[in-house]
């Protein structure tokens, strides 16, 4: 899928100017790099190995096939956030994506992540997708709160589904943002019905 | 005194009302003109026929209703079977070109433009902004509105969170239509 207007230069809340554009596949490396620069803790919480090449030529396989959307922040040359949109080519999940967000540990709190997800929402907007859902551990407190200001609530806990670097349980919250009722105020504004009084 | 009397005509759901609305706020909020609109509904909401009568003009405008236009937009057959025959000769007619096949009672002279507007819409995600694909490609072929005017209404028209979207199917509409007019079709 071709994404236009980007990329978008932003302010974060620091002063750091950060430019938002789609994962280019011959850049991906970079990603690679970013992710191995976060934390050993930040990245036990994702799904895959985000360290491995091999991971990194499954995921540019999947933006090429349309079934993820990749988004990247760079400051200063380097990727310092990345926020991919996934969604079901098929099944009956595909009015269904999925949000997931990583940003770098130094520009934490300054906006970047919000900025993310808001335009990956738009993208899902437009494309269709009518009930987003992200993943966040309860110690996640930032991340959680980030999600509930873009309208993100929660709709179940997974108790003791994950496990920190420690070794101890942690519960697992997933939250949901149905967007379908955006794109129902404009059916009704285009609905061109005017009620008659009987 | 300059003054443009417009007609959109089409189904119930299409966006007709919508359409009109935008170009009349455009024109008379956005552009420092004058503007008026008439909306008409068929019995039902969905499907029916609708059509909306909007004016135009750079001065305070007496009467509203628009008989013979000087532009119509249709974007169903129905809407131009009806319509088009009342289009004033020499005047314009901007048509969805993959649902209305043209036939031989336009009035005299009358330059036609048509647009894949449906299909430009479901490209964009949304088969929803076909009526605002329509209004981009009427700002783009008749210049009766500013783009900028006309952008400012699009935005501050829909609903929020729909925008992005709205306005991507505005300029959509708009280059087409000047792609369009350059090529003298």
């Amino acid at each position: 899928m071709r994404l236009e207007g980007f990329p978008q230069n932003v302010v974060l809340h620091d002063g750091t100017a950060v430019a938002i554009k789609p994962l280019d596949a011959e850049e991906a490396s970079a990603v690679l790099k970013f992710y191995r620069s976060l934390p050993e803790e930040d990245r036990l919480f994702l799904r895959d190995d985000v360290t491995k090449p091999e991971w990194l030529r499954r995921f540019v396989a999947r933006i090429e096939s349309g079934e993820i959307v990749s988004l990247v922040a760079e400051a200063g040359g380097k990727i310092v956030g990345e926020g991919t949109l996934y969604r079901a080519q098929h099944g009956w999940t595909k009015h269904v994506a999925e949000l997931r967000i990583a940003v770098a540990p130094t520009l934490r709190r300054g906006g970047l992540g919000s900025t993310l997800a808001r335009e990956l929402v738009k993208i899902a907007t437009r494309t269709g997708v009518e009930k987003m859902v992200i993943q966040v551990v309860e110690n996640q407190v930032g991340a959680r709160k980030m999600f509930r200001k873009l309208g993100f609530r929660q709709e179940a806990v997974l108790r003791g589904h994950v496990k920190d670097i420690h070794g101890s349980k942690r519960d697992l919250i997933v939250a949901a943002n149905d967007i379908s009722h955006i794109w129902d105020a404009m059916e009704s504004l285009v609905s061109d019905f005017s009620p008659s009084l009987e | 005194m300059d003054k443009t009397e417009i007609r959109v005509g089409g189904l119930g759901g299409q966006g007709v009302i919508l359409c009109g609305m935008i170009i009349g706020k455009a024109a008379s909020i956005f552009d420092g003109k004058h503007a008026t609109l008439i909306q008409a509904f068929g019995p039902e909401a969905r499907g029916s026929a609708c059509s909306a009568q909007v004016t135009v003009a750079d001065e305070a405008i007496g009467y509203p209703y628009v008989k013979n236009p000087d532009v119509l937009i249709v974007m169903s057959p129905d809407a131009y079977t009806q319509f088009a025959p009342q289009l004033k000769p020499g005047g314009m007619l901007l048509y969805e070109k993959e649902l209305i096949a043209l036939d031989d009672k336009l009035p005299a002279g009358v330059k036609a433009y048509g647009i894949p507007a449906t299909r430009f819409a479901e490209e964009l995600g949304r088969r929803l902004v076909l009526n605002i694909v329509m209004t981009g490609f009427f700002t783009g072929v008749t210049g009766v509105v500013s783009f900028d005017a006309v952008e400012k209404a699009v935005k501050s028209s829909v609903p929020k969170g729909t925008e992005d979207l709205n306005l991507r199917a505005f300029r959509k509409g708009y280059e087409f239509g000047r792609d369009q007019v350059a090529v003298g079709k």
